[in-house]
């Protein structure tokens, strides 16, 4: 089966649109989003709805949360509070049931997809030692081999090897073959707000049955997706970060 | 709706807003400098007091450069944070913190409450790590960065002088921002 693996959207229409109009030429089986589909920037209603109108599985993400339950952006920073309560006051209420539907992780054969781990929507894995604990649970709790994740907004690949080696491993272009008995955490990047430095729109297509992944990206039109941010009245900061994948 | 702020509750249950300083904040800021104690300013690089000073400030505002945190009640300010970033150079990753919390907002968890929002921001930034130099006698300082996730990686023994030429330890403290557990 080949998943294509889609995250953090952010309300970024544009780059949505680009994202799946290049996965109807892939061959893919089932796409996965990895959370956040709101937040940040300025066309909720347009993703929520394009998200629905195609066979995608999604888990929720802490601002998907957070369009539900304020309380929970009172963690957010300032920037992401102002822009999750701009979405909040957006979102037409009958997409609402979409998010109270999300559940915050989906199991399939011999994976596990969340948004931060599989315990928290909030929690990251950046570190070793967050990347360790996430693969302990995966290995020797859930008896699963992959972990697909998001929240970061940075892809990611990281691995336990059969000696218990956890590291990440360099993100080379074109198919990545897995080793069949090692565990992995897999991270696609972010559809919306990439952070890795290339502006463009991430996803990344995985294969179970020749165990490999392939990291992809695509460009589509910044302008257009500032120009909506500045407009609708949302931090500067938001549309600069889009040009410049930060 | 308001742009750009955020309520917190202090340990007293009072409430704050919090958000970033703008141009407005001018007059608000002067009172607010004037009526802090020296031995808070002392580690400020510019007199905080001199209206020029706050001049350039509010006229060169530039949130990827200095991103300025404000606390207010009831239309003052109560506290000021400052995140220090650089576009360029080896330090890129790295941001510096400067806070100045009003004395009767002192121990009542202000300042543990603007450094936590600093180090999201600074996560929201894409920044690493941040640092803040801290005086080795300015024991509430120590702890409120302890309690946020810093930890004390340097201390450079006479360093600092006060405005009377007192010379001091600095204490030279980081925190690694994407480390953070919630």
């Amino acid at each position: 089966m080949r998943l294509a693996l889609i995250s953090d959207i952010h309300s970024n229409i544009q780059a949505l649109e680009q994202v799946l109009a290049r996965l109807d030429r892939e061959r893919v089986d089932l796409i996965l989003n990895l959370g956040d589909l709101v937040g940040y920037n300025a066309n909720p209603n347009e993703c929520i709805e394009l998200i629905q109108t195609r066979p995608i599985l999604s888990v929720a993400g802490n601002h998907d949360l957070a369009l539900l339950n304020a309380e929970l952006a009172q963690h957010f920073n300032i920037i992401a509070y102002q822009a999750i309560m701009w979405a909040r006051s957006e979102v037409r209420p009958e997409f609402l049931e979409f998010f109270l539907d999300l559940p915050l992780t989906r199991e399939g054969r011999d994976y596990l997809a969340c948004h931060g781990t599989p315990t928290s929507a909030d929690s990251y894995i950046n570190y070793h030692f967050q990347g360790k604990k996430v693969l302990k649970m995966l290995d020797k709790g859930l008896r699963l081999r992959v972990c697909f994740f998001g929240h970061t907004h940075r892809r990611a690949l990281w691995y336990k090897d059969i000696r218990g080696k956890v590291a990440t491993q360099p993100l080379t272009p074109g198919k990545i073959f897995l080793e069949p008995k090692w565990h992995y955490l897999i991270n696609p990047g972010s559809v919306g707000q990439p952070r890795d430095g290339n502006p463009d729109a991430a996803y990344a297509i995985f294969d179970d049955e020749e165990f490999s992944i392939q990291y992809k990206s695509v460009p589509y039109d910044v302008a257009a997706a500032q120009e909506n941010i500045l407009r609708a009245g949302l931090p500067e900061f938001l549309a600069e970060r889009l040009g410049q994948g930060v | 709706m308001t742009m750009y702020q955020k309520e917190g509750i202090l340990k007293d249950g009072s409430r704050v807003i919090l958000r970033p300083m703008v141009k407005e904040d001018r007059d608000k800021l002067l009172d607010f400098f004037r009526h802090v104690d020296d031995r808070d300013l002392m580690f400020l690089r510019n007199d905080v007091r001199d209206p020029a000073t706050i001049d350039a400030w509010v006229e060169n505002l530039n949130y990827r450069r200095v991103f300025p945190l404000i606390a207010e009640v009831d239309g003052r300010i109560v506290g000021n944070a400052t995140l220090h970033m650089r576009k360029v150079g080896w330090k890129r990753h790295l941001g510096n913190v400067r806070i100045v919390i009003a004395k009767q907002y002192q121990g009542k968890g202000l300042g543990t409450l603007m450094v936590n929002e600093i180090i999201d921001l600074a996560a929201e930034f894409g920044l690493e790590k941040l640092v803040a130099e801290i005086h080795l006698l300015a024991n509430a300082a120590l702890a409120t960065f302890k309690k946020a996730g810093f930890s004390a990686k340097a201390v450079f023994e006479d360093l600092v002088k006060d405005p009377s030429g007192q010379k001091g330890d600095l204490v030279v403290m980081v925190c690694d921002v994407l480390a953070r557990e919630r």
